[in-house]
C-alpha cells in the first residue's frame, strides 16, 4: 500500500488536487506505468496504427451506438421505418447512421490490418501468446456483433442472412435444430430473434469487448510491444534500466497516433460524406427494401468482411468431403509411420482418424461446411504453437517464406471476391483449392516454418531517424 | 539547435493541435447534441391546429387538442365578460402579472386575456398539478363554489377555482392563472393555435 | 517488406477489378437516366408526377410533405398543389388503398417507393437509370391480368400508369446469332397507339419522375456532400498540423 503523501500548503491547486487524488487511486501511477514510462520499441511503422485505430472505431462505434438508440424502434414492425426515421427526421440522424454503418466496415477494414500486423511480425509469439489469444476472442465477439448489428435494420439482406446464417447451427447433428430454435426464439427469424440480437448488439457484447480489450491491453504491457524487426528491446537496456531501443509511449506515440488518427478520419469521412453505400459494399442495396418473409432475394451474400469465411463455408461439398477424407487419412498416416510418439498415441492418432472419416462418411457436407467455416476462425488461436520459425519476423525469413505469406494474403482476397460471387463452378473449385491453402498454411506450418534459411536477425533494432 | 527552440516548436504546435482539436470537438458535438432535439416527426405531431370557430354559440366551449394538450375556446357572453371586472379582488393574480412568458402572451395581456374580447383560448390545465378542471360556467351558489361564484371553472382534484378569463382565485392549491396558449386568427371563423404573428 | 507488398499488389491488380456490389437482377440493360438531381425545377415537376400518379396505390411512407421544401417549393404550394392524401403539410405521405384489396386487385401490395430508388441500385447502373428503363418499356400483353408487361421487369404486377402519356407501343424484336445460337435482340419501339406527349416528352417526364425518386430515397445528399467538403478541409488542415506536432516530437529521436 502506498503511503499517503502530503504536499506543501502553497503548492498550487491543481497539484493539490491530484496529490488528493494520487492519495486515494493510482492515477499518476498508471499514467507513468502505461504512458509516460511505458517503453516502446521506437521503429514502429505504418502497421502500428491499427490497433489504436481498433479502439477509435471502437469508441465511434459506441458513440454513434448510443445516440442510434435513442430513435431505433427493436421492432419487427416498425425497425425499417424507425432506421429511415434516424434517416429523414432526426436532426443530423443521418449522419449518425453513416458514421455507424461505416464504422461497422471499418471496424474490420482496420482489425484486419492489426492482425495481418501480428501476423508477419511474429507478435504472437512468446511470451505474447496470451495478447494473441485476447485479440481471437476480441475477433470473434466482433463478428458476432456485427452479426447481430446487421440484423437490426430488417431489410432483405438482414432478414435472410440472418435467416441463412442461423439455419446453419442446424446442421450439427443430434443438437442442431433445438439449438437453431433456443437462438432462434422462434420456428423463422422472427421479432423474437430481433429483440434478442438487439439486447445482445447493444449490451451484452459490447461489455464482453471492452473486457476483452482492457484484458488485450493489460497482456500487451505486461510483456511490452514487439517490433516490426522481431527483436526484443528489453535484453539491450541502459544504466537506468530503460530500453535502449525503446521510447515512452507519451509523448512519442501519442503524438503519432494522433496523426494516424487524423489521417484515418481522412477516409472515414471522406466515405461517409461521399460514398456511404461504398458501391453497395458497406450499405448494401437490398436491405432498402424490408425484410419480406415470404420473398427470398435472387443473391443472399453475407456483408464483405465474412466472405473469405462465407466461401469456405460454400467450398464444402459432397465431392470435397472425399477430398477432405484423403487429406485426414495422409496425416494420420503420416503421423503413425513418421511420428517420434509413443505406439500408445500412434494408436490413438489412427483410431481418432477413423471415427473421424466415419463421422465424414456419415454426417452431411452442410454440417462440415460450418465446422470449417468455424475451424478458419479458430485455428488462428493456434498460431503461436504453430509456428517453429526460429526468427519471428517476416524481415529475417527465408524469401520463399513472404512469397508464401503473399500468397496467403492474396488467398485470402480471392475467396472474398468469391464469396459475393453467385455460386459457380468454376469459383467452387477455386474456393476449394483456397480453402485447403488456407488450412493447409496453419496445419502445416510447424514443417513449412522450420524449412529454408533464416537471416541473421540484428540484436538492436533498425532505425532511421526522421 | 537549443533547448529553447526545440520546446517553441513543440509548444507552437501543441496550441495548433490543440485549437484545432477544440474546433473539431465542438463540430462533432452539434449533430450529437441536436439529435436530442424534436425530430420532423415530433414537430409535425405539435404542429399547429386549424379550428373553425363559426359553430360555436355564445356561452359554448369547444376543445381541441394541441401537442397532446387539452385547449379550450370560449365563446363568452356579455354578462361573462362584465363579471370578469367584479371578481378582480378575489383574484391572485388579475393583471396576469406572473411568468407572463409562459403564460400570457403580449396579445393577451388585457383584462378579458384574449385578443378578441368574446373568445377565450386556453390551456385546460391547472397549473396546480396537471388535472384538467371542469366547466362552472353557471353563475350563483354551488356545491363546492362561494355564493357569489360569477362562473368560471373549478378543479376537481384540489378544488383550484378559476374565472372566465383562466385566472386563478386567491388562496387556492394553483399558483399560476391558466397558460393562453400562441394563437392567431386566420378569419373571422378561421383560429390557428399554435402559431401567433410573431412567430 | 517491399517484395511482399509488390507480389501483393501484382497480383491483387491482376485478380481484382472494381466490382460494385450485386442487387436484384433479371430483365434487361438499363437505360442511362438524365442526371437532374441538381435542377430543381425537374425535381418539382417530378413531385407533381409522382403525387398525382403513384400515390394512388403506392405510399412513400417515409417521406414528409413538407420536405419538399427542400426541392424549392414552399408550404403553401405545396398544400394547395400536391396535399390531395391529408391536409396538414408536417404529414408523411401515406397510401389510403387497403394493402388486402389491393393484394386482390394486383396480387400483392404495392411497396413502398420512399427509398426504391437506393433498394434498385447496382451493378447495372443507378436506382434512377433502373426506374428510367422500367416506366419506359411497358408494351401491350392480353396474356396478362392488367393487359400490360415490362421489358425490365418482366410480368410485373402493375399497370402501366403512364400510358395515356406514353401511348401503347410495341417492342420490335430481331433474331440474331450469338454464342452459336439464336436469341431475340431488342431493335426498337413501334408507337401503337399515340399519347398526350411526344416520345422526347414522355422521356423527359420520366427523367423529371425518376430524379424526384432518387432525390426522395436520399434526401439529405446534398447537404451530406456540402458538410463534407468542409469537414474534409478541417481534417486537412489538422493532418497538417498533426504531422507537424509528430515531426517536432520525433526530432528527438536517434
Amino acid at each position: 500500500m502506498a503511503e499517503f503523501k502530503d504536499v506543501p500548503p502553497n503548492a498550487p491547486a491543481a497539484e493539490k488536487a491530484l496529490n488528493w487524488i494520487d492519495n486515494r487511486f493510482p492515477l499518476s501511477k498508471l499514467f507513468k506505468e502505461h504512458m509516460s514510462e511505458y517503453y516502446a520499441p521506437k521503429n514502429f511503422n505504418f502497421l502500428y496504427f491499427f490497433g489504436v485505430l481498433s479502439m477509435v472505431v471502437l469508441v465511434i462505434q459506441i458513440l454513434t451506438g448510443i445516440f442510434l438508440v435513442m430513435h431505433y424502434k427493436p421492432d419487427a414492425d416498425e425497425a425499417f421505418a424507425s432506421v429511415e426515421y434516424i434517416m429523414r427526421d432526426v436532426p443530423w440522424g443521418w449522419q449518425i447512421r453513416y458514421m455507424h454503418s461505416t464504422g461497422a466496415s471499418a471496424f474490420f477494414v482496420v482489425v484486419y490490418l492489426h492482425m495481418f500486423r501480428g501476423l508477419i511480425y511474429g507478435s504472437y509469439r512468446k511470451p505474447r501468446e496470451l495478447v494473441w489469444l485476447f485479440g481471437c476472442a476480441i475477433f470473434l465477439a466482433l463478428m458476432g456483433e456485427a452479426f447481430m448489428g446487421y440484423l437490426l435494420p430488417w431489410g432483405q439482406m438482414s432478414y435472410w442472412g440472418a435467416q441463412v446464417i442461423v439455419n446453419l447451427f442446424s446442421a450439427i447433428p443430434l443438437i442442431g435444430p433445438d439449438l437453431a430454435l433456443l437462438i432462434r426464439g422462434d420456428y423463422v427469424v422472427g421479432d423474437a430473434t430481433l429483440n434478442r440480437f438487439f439486447s445482445f448488439h447493444v449490451i451484452a457484447v459490447p461489455l464482453v469487448l471492452l473486457g476483452l480489450v482492457v484484458a488485450h491491453i493489460i497482456a500487451l504491457h505486461e510483456v511490452g510491444s514487439n517490433n516490426p524487426d522481431g527483436v526484443e528491446i528489453k535484453a539491450k537496456k541502459d544504466a537506468n534500466g530503460k530500453p535502449l531501443d525503446g521510447i515512452p509511449f507519451h509523448p512519442y506515440y501519442s503524438v503519432h497516433d494522433l496523426m494516424g488518427i487524423i489521417g484515418f478520419l481522412l477516409v472515414f469521412c471522406a466515405i461517409i460524406f461521399f460514398a456511404p453505400e461504398f458501391g453497395g459494399y458497406f450499405l448494401e442495396y437490398n436491405n432498402f427494401i424490408p425484410a419480406d418473409p415470404l420473398k427470398t432475394p435472387l443473391h443472399i451474400a453475407p456483408v464483405w468482411y465474412f466472405t473469405p469465411y462465407y466461401s469456405m463455408l460454400r467450398a464444402i461439398t459432397s465431392e470435397m468431403m472425399y477430398g477432405l477424407i484423403i487429406c485426414v487419412l495422409a496425416a494420420a498416416y503420416l503421423g503413425a509411420t513418421r511420428a517420434k510418439i509413443s505406439s500408445m498415441l500412434k494408436g490413438v492418432v489412427i483410431g481418432a482418424a477413423v471415427v473421424l472419416v466415419a463421422l465424414m462418411l456419415a454426417i452431411d457436407a452442410k454440417f462440415w461446411g460450418v465446422v470449417v467455416m468455424g475451424g478458419a476462425v479458430v485455428i488462428l488461436f493456434f498460431l503461436p504453437w504453430l509456428d517453429n520459425c526460429a526468427v519471428k519476423s517476416i524481415r529475417y525469413r527465408p524469401d520463399w517464406h513472404v512469397y508464401l505469406y503473399a500468397l496467403f494474403v492474396l488467398n485470402f482476397f480471392v475467396l472474398g471476391y468469391l464469396g459475393i460471387q453467385p455460386p459457380s463452378a468454376i469459383g467452387e473449385r477455386v474456393s476449394q483449392i483456397g480453402t485447403l491453402f488456407y488450412f493447409g498454411f496453419f496445419l502445416l506450418m510447424p514443417w513449412w516454418s522450420r524449412m529454408g534459411e533464416t537471416k541473421p536477425v540484428p540484436d538492436r533494432v533498425n532505425f532511421a531517424a526522421h | 539547435m537549443s533547448d529553447t527552440t526545440v520546446d517553441n516548436d513543440k509548444r507552437t504546435w501543441l496550441i495548433a493541435s490543440g485549437c484545432a482539436g477544440a474546433v473539431g470537438g465542438a463540430a462533432v458535438a452539434v449533430p450529437f447534441i441536436s439529435a436530442f432535439s424534436p425530430s420532423e416527426r415530433a414537430k409535425a405531431a405539435g404542429a399547429a391546429v386549424e379550428v373553425d370557430i363559426s359553430a360555436i354559440k355564445p356561452g359554448e366551449k369547444l376543445t381541441v387538442e394541441w401537442r397532446g394538450k387539452p385547449v379550450w375556446i370560449i365563446r363568452r357572453t356579455p354578462e361573462q365578460l362584465e363579471a370578469l371586472k367584479k371578481v378582480e379582488s378575489q383574484l391572485a393574480d388579475p393583471e396576469s402579472k406572473r411568468n407572463p412568458a409562459e403564460l400570457t402572451p403580449e396579445y393577451a395581456r388585457n383584462q378579458a386575456r384574449s385578443i378578441k374580447p368574446e373568445f377565450f383560448i386556453g390551456v385546460g390545465i391547472c397549473s396546480h398539478l396537471g388535472c384538467s378542471p371542469s366547466d362552472k360556467f353557471q353563475m350563483g351558489p354551488q356545491p363546492s363554489l362561494p355564493d357569489d361564484w360569477q362562473g368560471g371553472f373549478f378543479c376537481p382534484c384540489h378544488g383550484s377555482t378559476f374565472d372566465m378569463a383562466g385566472r386563478v382565485y386567491k388562496n387556492k392549491p394553483a399558483p399560476d392563472n391558466l397558460e393562453v396558449p400562441p394563437h392567431m386568427y386566420l378569419s373571422d371563423t378561421r383560429l390557428l393555435i399554435g402559431e401567433d404573428k410573431k412567430a | 517488406m517491399k517484395k511482399f507488398i509488390l507480389s501483393v499488389i501484382l497480383a491483387l491488380t491482376s485478380a481484382l477489378t472494381a466490382m460494385p456490389a450485386l442487387a436484384a437482377g433479371g430483365g434487361i440493360p438499363l437505360d442511362k437516366a438524365p442526371n437532374r438531381l441538381n435542377d430543381l425545377g425537374a425535381l418539382q415537376n417530378g413531385a407533381k408526377l409522382f403525387v398525382n400518379y403513384c400515390l394512388n396505390c403506392h405510399a412513400a411512407s417515409y417521406m414528409r410533405f413538407n420536405r419538399l421544401t427542400d426541392i424549392g417549393l414552399t408550404e403553401q404550394q405545396i398544400k394547395d398543389n400536391l396535399l390531395f392524401t391529408t391536409d396538414k403539410v408536417g404529414e408523411t405521405m401515406k397510401v389510403a388503398m387497403d394493402p388486402k384489396q389491393a393484394k386482390d386487385w394486383f396480387g400483392g401490395n404495392p411497396p413502398d417507393l420512399t427509398v426504391i430508388a437506393r433498394s434498385r441500385s447496382g451493378a447495372g447502373g443507378t436506382g434512377a437509370d433502373y426506374l428510367y428503363t422500367y416506366l419506359r418499356t411497358y408494351y401491350r400483353d392480353d396474356s396478362k391480368a392488367t393487359g400490360w408487361n415490362n421489358l425490365a421487369f418482366p410480368n410485373v404486377g402493375m399497370p402501366h400508369v403512364l400510358w395515356e402519356l406514353q401511348g401503347q407501343r410495341k417492342p420490335v424484336f430481331e433474331e440474331i446469332q450469338a454464342h452459336g445460337h439464336a436469341t431475340q435482340v431488342l431493335k426498337g419501339w413501334e408507337q401503337v397507339t399515340p399519347g398526350t406527349l411526344s416520345p422526347l416528352e414522355y422521356d423527359s417526364a420520366v427523367a423529371d419522375l425518376v430524379n424526384y425518386m432518387q432525390w426522395m430515397s436520399d434526401p439529405t445528399q446534398a447537404t451530406r456532400v456540402r458538410v463534407g467538403v468542409w469537414v474534409m478541409l478541417y481534417l486537412l488542415v489538422f493532418f497538417v498540423i498533426a504531422w507537424r506536432l509528430n515531426a517536432a516530437y520525433w526530432k528527438d529521436i536517434r
